[in-house]
């Protein structure tokens, strides 16, 4: 079964939601950490393993540490997303 | 306003707390902490039921993580932490500089935060045993400097890892079962840092905690090189969790008494309906977890641990178990009360804890019945109630996990401990029963001796010192070293003081240090005594062998001094009825002073004056 993108974002804005305890952060594909204050390596931490488990993937050390956007978050979870359920 | 927050408001911050004790899980994955360990931060300055602590964190990997997991479990322990963090990657740099941000605070602990990581694949090929050991001794005497840097800059309690063992094994099997593999290397490592601590220093057993989380899982890599954090995310809920827990029991704040249900919890079935012959206990699976679950529960109470029941039963079938039953590990003896009745529990608890003289936070309640255990909850917030799963073989597990128990150091009384809570329970039915005061303190029969403090009573006197809250009139914290220190000069004088009565040996129960300020003046600079003999006249036996000291010495005035903290108002008006007079107060401090010529030193208390000897004789 595949995971559109639409999906995943919708599901992302409510890790986000959750993760930076905010009930109305909305997120954008040019979002990036520089936009956020709270958006600090611990956050991002603990912002990619909230990711990875609510989409039952898992990231490498690199796509951890190189995460540019939003836009490619929700690009590399669709991808990883369709990869695995295949 | 968004609904969620209106709801949010109506909670008070401290039944928010309580909620989080009973839904957060050590297990739980750490974006489940992290959620968990927000709503905490929230309530945090609202809370004012909690400790303040300071807690300074050093190592040379990531501490961020666990930091703010560690606040979040200090939290759910009574807890309100102040952790400073050394730079990461300088722990030498940290320890060794005496103007080091993590003494800034005059830390309470201070966590040596290693792990496996700090060690590299040095085959470990020696020539000879004796070049293994000083393989071995000067990795100890890293940690020995480490240590005495610490100890030398603050007066904090060291939390110290010991090494994880390591998942990968570069000569595989070899690598532990060799005399000088890597394994077996860290094997000897870890035990000679058991061997090498002191009461100054906890060891945090890492490769226990590792152990019980799952080695396969213990690491995980990618976090490692992104970040340098030494084990999983996951993981670190678990470590929190048992380091708040050795924190907590540091500061005298481990769980002391378990209350124990009986039907379907000590046997299966109901003794009421079933029977002596018709409950399950003994031969056969079932009867056989029962057995296994009661055999931890007395070694528990052998180490210290006090048992009570507390159950929904006739006190006379409830009671026939543990006398007949051929295969009941629990005796009677066992158990300091006793309730079976048909009262409501939270009610039967709050009798149990009087009895024993303890508070509620003391006491871990272990029922079967989901029903119970929420009425206990939601009744008494302050007693822990683990959540028991269903399969019995599965209580002895569980429990263990929660860690209520931990200890930082062992003493003879520890062992002792159930026999004196037994006896102060006794003792307190006999006090319901005698109406008059005087008349009950002198049916007790007892008697005290006022001795030397030595390396045989240290580890005790150290105990007292550093865990007492109620009575302990400066609150003032020694480390054994320091103590030793005063033992040896003339300015000091320390006693310790002992108690005995007709139902048993109370033990070191006190402990008091003069210091000799000037020739005219003698200060009572540490003052305290457990709780398990308090309203019995003891504080009067003492006071009297305080004057007579100063008397002797030559002084003039004896002064005490009385620091207010949040637990030791008990004491509050202790030298006032004592007949000291006040010389000052400001803030928390108040100080007293007493003339001994002008003083009777025969305060009245029914205490038989008894010489070590003598003591020990009868």
């Amino acid at each position: 079964m595949t995971i559109d993108r639409n999906t995943v974002s919708n599901r992302l804005q409510e890790v986000f939601k959750r993760v930076f305890d905010d009930p109305d952060m909305r997120i954008s594909d040019d979002m990036t950490a520089a936009d956020h204050s709270e958006w600090d390596s611990l956050m991002h931490i603990g912002l990619m393993a909230s990711v990875e488990t609510e989409f039952s993937i898992s990231f490498s050390a690199g796509e951890i540490a190189h995460l540019g956007s939003v836009g490619e978050l929700i690009d590399l979870i669709e991808e990883r997303s369709n990869a695995s359920g295949a | 306003m968004q609904p969620s927050l209106a709801m949010s408001d109506t909670k008070s911050p401290s039944s928010v707390l309580d909620e989080l004790k009973n839904s957060a899980g050590f297990f739980d994955p750490y974006p489940e902490q992290i959620i968990n360990a927000r709503k905490f931060e929230k309530i945090l300055n609202e809370l004012d039921c909690l400790i303040p602590i300071k807690v300074s964190v050093v190592g040379n990997t990531t501490t961020d993580q666990i930091c703010s997991l560690l606040r979040f479990w200090l939290g759910l322990n009574g807890f309100c932490a102040d952790i400073r963090q050394g730079p990461f990657g300088t722990l030498e740099q940290s320890v060794f500089d005496p103007k080091s941000d993590i003494y800034s605070n005059d830390p309470d602990i201070v966590w040596i935060f290693t792990s496996h990581r700090d060690f590299l694949y040095e085959a470990v090929e020696c020539d000879s045993e004796a070049e293994y050991n000083d393989r071995v001794e000067s990795v100890i005497e890293r940690f020995e400097t480490l240590w005495a840097n610490v100890h030398q800059n603050c007066a904090a309690q060291i939390i110290q890892n010991n090494v994880d063992l390591p998942f990968e094994r570069v000569m595989g099997n070899f690598d532990g079962s060799s005399r000088f593999g890597r394994l077996t290397f860290l094997r000897d490592l870890n035990a000679e840092l058991s061997r090498r601590t002191t009461s100054g220093i906890s060891i945090l057993d890492l490769d226990h905690i590792s152990n019980i989380f799952g080695k396969a899982n213990w690491c995980e890599e990618r976090y490692w090189h992104h970040a340098k954090i030494s084990f999983s995310l996951d993981a670190h809920g678990y470590v929190a969790h048992a380091v708040a827990r050795l924190i907590a029991a540091v500061k005298g704040r481990s769980r002391k008494c378990l209350v124990l249900d009986l039907d379907n919890t000590l046997w299966g079935g109901v003794i009421g309906d079933d029977g002596l012959d018709g409950i399950e206990l003994g031969d056969g699976p079932a009867g056989e977890a029962f057995v296994s679950f009661q055999k931890y529960l007395k070694a528990l109470s052998k180490r210290g641990v006090v048992l009570a029941v507390c159950s929904k039963n006739e006190l006379e079938n409830a009671e026939e178990v543990f006398l007949k039953h051929p295969a009941m590990v629990l005796r009677k003896d066992d158990i300091a009360v006793f309730v079976a009745n048909w009262q409501n529990k939270a009610d039967n608890i709050r009798v149990i804890a009087e009895r024993l003289n303890l508070g509620l936070d003391a006491l871990v309640f272990v029922d079967d019945n989901p029903a119970e255990r929420d009425l206990v909850r939601q009744e008494l917030p302050m007693v822990a109630v683990p959540e028991l799963p269903e399969n019995p073989e599965l209580y002895l597990r569980t429990l263990d996990q929660c860690k209520y128990f931990e200890i930082a150091n062992f003493s003879r009384e520890d062992q002792l401990r159930t026999d004196m809570y037994r006896n102060n329970a006794q003792r307190e039915e006999e006090r319901l029963v005698h109406t008059d005061l005087d008349n009950f303190l002198s049916g007790l029969n007892m008697s005290g001796s006022i001795g030397q403090i030595t390396d045989k009573n240290l580890s005790r006197v150290s105990q007292l010192i550093n865990k007492s809250n109620q009575f302990h009139l400066t609150t003032t914290r020694y480390p054994e070293a320091k103590i030793n220190s005063m033992l040896e000069s003339d300015e000091f004088i320390c006693r310790s003081v002992r108690l005995k009565d007709k139902f048993g040996d109370n033990g070191l129960i006190s402990v008091f240090i003069l210091r000799r300020e000037n020739e005219s003046e003698m200060k009572i600079d540490t003052w305290v005594m457990s709780c398990r003999v308090l309203s019995r006249g003891v504080e009067d036996f003492i006071c009297n062998e305080m004057i007579s000291l100063t008397k002797s010495s030559g002084c003039k005035k004896l002064v005490g001094k009385y620091f207010a903290t949040p637990k030791n108002k008990l004491v509050e008006s202790l030298y006032d009825r004592l007949g000291f007079d006040l010389v000052s107060k400001s803030g928390q401090d108040s100080t007293w002073s007493i003339d001994p010529e002008q003083s009777n030193d025969q305060r009245e208390n029914h205490i038989k004056k008894v010489s070590e000897t003598e003591y020990d004789q009868f």
